[in-house]
């Protein structure tokens, strides 16, 4: 009997998530059934272009006008509607000379949640960041069109003397941002008078005498209150709590794996965090502590760029080099499905905007529906389950699984050997049969 | 005693097919099937062995043997012949993977366009190649690298020295290479090879192994210093594609055909084995009673013209297996690295899952 692996997955709740892969594709996925549903992409926006591989994303979530900025690799940032993707500003870094070179390419990007009062209606404000460290906050007009609008006011300053920006976040109260990359040790500014309040100190050489130089390349603050804590990453696989209110060198450090930390991400409780490498290992670590809680284990094989929490629903998505955006759920750690991409994926955000109405689905769009998933066979298969089902009923279908192969096996037994290779193919069939009535007869029960 | 004399009787009725006991009938059905593995002596359970291995092999031989008849059968007839059975290998029933490549994916050739290799694939660039090796190398590991300095053309070859491969790196990108081969030796064997894309293209990482150098092999030929041409095969996912490229942008991209040298890259099983090949066509008198290898050829061209042109092949070596273990984004950075794709015991789940 071949031994055949199928995809685990118990299906997700309904989501809609966005994602920023390196030849500048904007896709949209979204999980749509109210039990448990298959994510699929349903939306492409933009055209291939290696230079418009995006480097940073920001969205903001509030219910009426949603924004979305989307900073490119070659200097340009846009401003987009996250539902339909209709492009609303675009902006040239102006202050610019030389767009094209490593050291221009924007790294950290804000868009502003909260509305500037002395500006018009529909304006916008973007905390922009350069590898060069050079930080700007600028308002400009939201048009509509894909001319490049005129920043109403700006203003501009250096984070940082030398060395490379790589990481840059804004907490949420929009006051403070937190920066730092290779060469630089995190900072901590005052985006209202843009001025450093606080400077993290490197830390001791260690007992041999070696100074591993500094490397920041992510950053994360802790929770949504408290401005104070923040946990960073650097590039040799060290993940570093801080609280300024406290002290310069960092609170907790510890190690994870052997590659550098390339994402990090809170959790909404507000000690544990989420952490992915460059190898693809994803953990959760109680930040309070340092002790790992669990690793989200799956065929992940390529760096992780980017996690991201969804605000209610119990699940984070992460996805990176190997082109799959995963979601996971954070209380069992499995993986609830996976969807190919086809490109080097570097970032994900949910919207959280996202609801399904309960009577869109119509009884015949879902029959419809089961008739589709009929047609895909096993990848759909065990996301079918139900998600309302509790974990007995499921651990009965299991029972019942393993009682029915048992008594296969008895009869294959019996059977003599010239025959076994047939009947096994039949017993296969019969499976399969089994499996798609149950198909079948999910969707039933729920209706 | 006596029950065993009994069992052991019986076990002779049985395996004695001509006499269809009711005892051995019975016993058939108490115990299922006595497996020769079940048996505890192996005197008796060789013997059982054997003979059902001869069942088999006769068995088989009838199978065939009906099977040609009705292919015989149906050309006189003039009708169809049967289909030809395929065999199950595990290549052809291997896990469905929707990382493979369609040929019609226009989001792969708009990836394809813009990596890192484009330049060098689509002409504006040759490829340059820097060849050396770990810090210790010695007996295989030159030897090989001549080797490959012959099958790769613009290629040198620099002492390692003490350099870091950091350090190499940089200086290759200076002086306008476009990739970098190490081979990594071990033991006085090379094992390892690691091919760095330059400036900014991947880095991957493959166990070498099954290395036959030129001079091992029997009977090989001389490569002439031609471009060669160069067959990648079943390269089929997303990262079997990337993979390829990356061997594509090794060689130049406007083969000399009058070379006659085919260098090959097959890949099975996610093994991908390295072939070096002359090639010559040939025209031939064809008698009836020709020499004994192609005696299908002339049994088929029985009315056909006196002369035909055959393809013959003359390996040129080295010859060798490779199995990708990582590949890693950006240039080589064993610390700071970003893997695009790293092998994980956990990914091998079943022997029917294939990445390239």
């Amino acid at each position: 009997m071949p031994r055949t692996t199928t995809v685990d997955c118990s299906g997700c709740p309904p989501f809609r998530a966005l994602t920023f892969d390196a030849l500048g594709l904007i896709k949209v996925v979204e999980a749509r059934d109210k039990q448990s549903g298959v994510p699929r992409v349903v939306e492409r926006w933009g055209e291939p272009d290696s230079s418009n591989c995006v480097s940073a994303v920001s969205i903001t979530h509030r219910k009426a006008d949603p924004l979305l900025a989307v900073a490119r690799k070659n200097g340009r940032v846009e401003v987009m509607n996250p539902v339909n993707g209709d492009l609303q500003a675009a902006m040239l870094n102006s202050n610019v000379t030389d767009v094209r070179s490593e050291e221009n390419a924007i790294v950290g990007l804000h868009l502003f949640a909260k509305k500037n009062p002395e500006l018009a209606s529909r304006s916008c404000t973007l905390l922009t960041c350069t590898a060069k460290g050079d930080a700007s906050v600028k308002s400009f007009e939201v048009t509509n069109s894909s001319s490049e609008s005129v920043s109403l006011n700006s203003s501009t300053w250096n984070v940082c003397a030398g060395g490379n920006i790589s990481c840059c976040k804004v907490d949420e109260s929009e006051k403070y941002a937190v920066f730092g990359g290779k060469g630089v040790e995190v900072n901590f500014w005052d985006l209202e008078s843009s001025t450093k309040i606080w400077n993290a100190k490197s830390p001791p050489k260690n007992s041999l005498g070696i100074f591993t130089p500094t490397w920041f390349t992510c950053a994360t603050f802790l929770s949504k209150d408290d401005h104070r804590k923040f946990v960073a990453g650097t590039n040799n696989h060290q993940v570093r709590l801080y609280d300024i209110s406290a002290q310069r060198r960092p609170v907790i450090s510890f190690d994870f794996r052997e590659t550098p930390i390339k994402a990090v991400a809170e959790d909404i409780d507000g000690y544990s965090i989420y952490v992915g490498n460059g190898s693809g290992d994803l953990a959760s670590v109680d930040i309070r502590t340092g002790k790992l809680l669990g690793c989200f284990t799956g065929k992940c094989s390529g760096s992780i760029r980017s996690i991201v929490r969804h605000p209610e629903l119990p699940i984070i998505a992460s996805c990176g080099l190997d082109a799959y955006l995963r979601i996971w759920d954070i209380k069992t750690r499995q993986l609830l499905s996976a969807v190919f991409l086809k490109q080097h994926l570097m970032h994900a955000v949910f919207d959280y905007n996202f609801i399904i109405e309960e009577n869109q689905l119509t009884n015949e769009e879902q029959a419809n529906k089961d008739n589709v998933m009929l047609g895909e066979q096993l990848d759909a298969l065990p996301l079918k389950r139900k998600k309302s089902e509790s974990k007995e009923a499921t651990l009965d279908t299991n029972d019942t699984k393993k009682k029915s192969k048992k008594t296969k096996d008895h009869k294959r037994s019996k059977e003599d050997c010239l025959g076994e290779k047939i009947t096994r193919d039949e017993v296969r069939k019969s499976k399969s049969k089994k499996k798609s009535k149950s198909k079948l007869e999910i969707p039933d029960e729920g209706l | 005693m006596g029950g065993k004399r009994k069992k052991s009787n019986e076990e002779g009725g049985e395996s004695s097919l001509t006499d269809d006991g009711g005892g051995a009938k019975s016993n058939k059905k108490t115990k299922m099937e006595v497996l020769p593995s079940m048996i505890k002596n192996k005197e008796k359970r060789s013997a059982v062995h054997a003979k059902i291995k001869q069942q088999k092999k006769l068995e088989k031989r009838k199978k065939a043997k009906a099977r040609d008849a009705a292919e015989k059968r149906a050309l006189e007839l003039g009708e169809e012949p049967p289909e030809k059975k395929v065999p199950h290998t595990i290549e052809n029933t291997r896990e469905a993977d929707e990382t493979v490549c369609k040929p019609d994916d226009e989001e792969l050739f708009a990836g394809n366009d813009c990596d890192e290799f484009s330049a060098i694939l689509k002409l504006q660039q040759t490829p340059k190649i820097l060849i050396t090796t770990c810090r210790f190398n010695s007996t295989r590991g030159p030897a090989f690298i001549s080797n490959l300095l012959s099958v790769i053309p613009n290629s040198h070859y620099y002492k390692r020295g003490t350099y870091d491969l950091k350090k190499i790196v940089e200086y290759a990108k200076n002086k306008d290479f476009t990739s970098i081969i190490v081979v990594h030796t071990n033991r006085r064997e090379p094992d390892a090879l690691l091919i760095i894309g330059l400036p900014d293209g991947p880095t991957a990482h493959f166990k070498l192994s099954k290395l036959r150098l030129r001079k091992d092999i029997k009977g090989h030929g001389n490569p002439t210093s031609h471009k060669p041409e160069l067959v990648l095969n079943n390269f089929t996912t997303r990262l079997g594609h990337r993979i390829g490229r990356l061997i594509q942008s090794l060689f130049p991209q406007d083969p000399e055909f009058k070379g006659r040298r085919v260098v090959t890259f097959h890949n099975q099983r996610d093994f991908i084995f390295f072939r070096h090949h002359r090639y010559i066509f040939e025209t031939k008198e064809v008698k009836k009673t020709d020499s004994k290898g192609n005696k299908t050829k002339d049994s088929k061209e029985e009315n056909a013209p006196q002369t035909k042109t055959i393809a013959r092949l003359q390996e040129c070596g080295p010859r060798f297996t490779l199995k990708l273990i990582s590949l890693q984004h950006g240039t080589f950075d064993s610390k700071g690295g970003e893997y695009e794709w790293v092998h994980k015991p956990e990914m091998d789940t079943s022997r029917r899952r294939f990445f390239l």
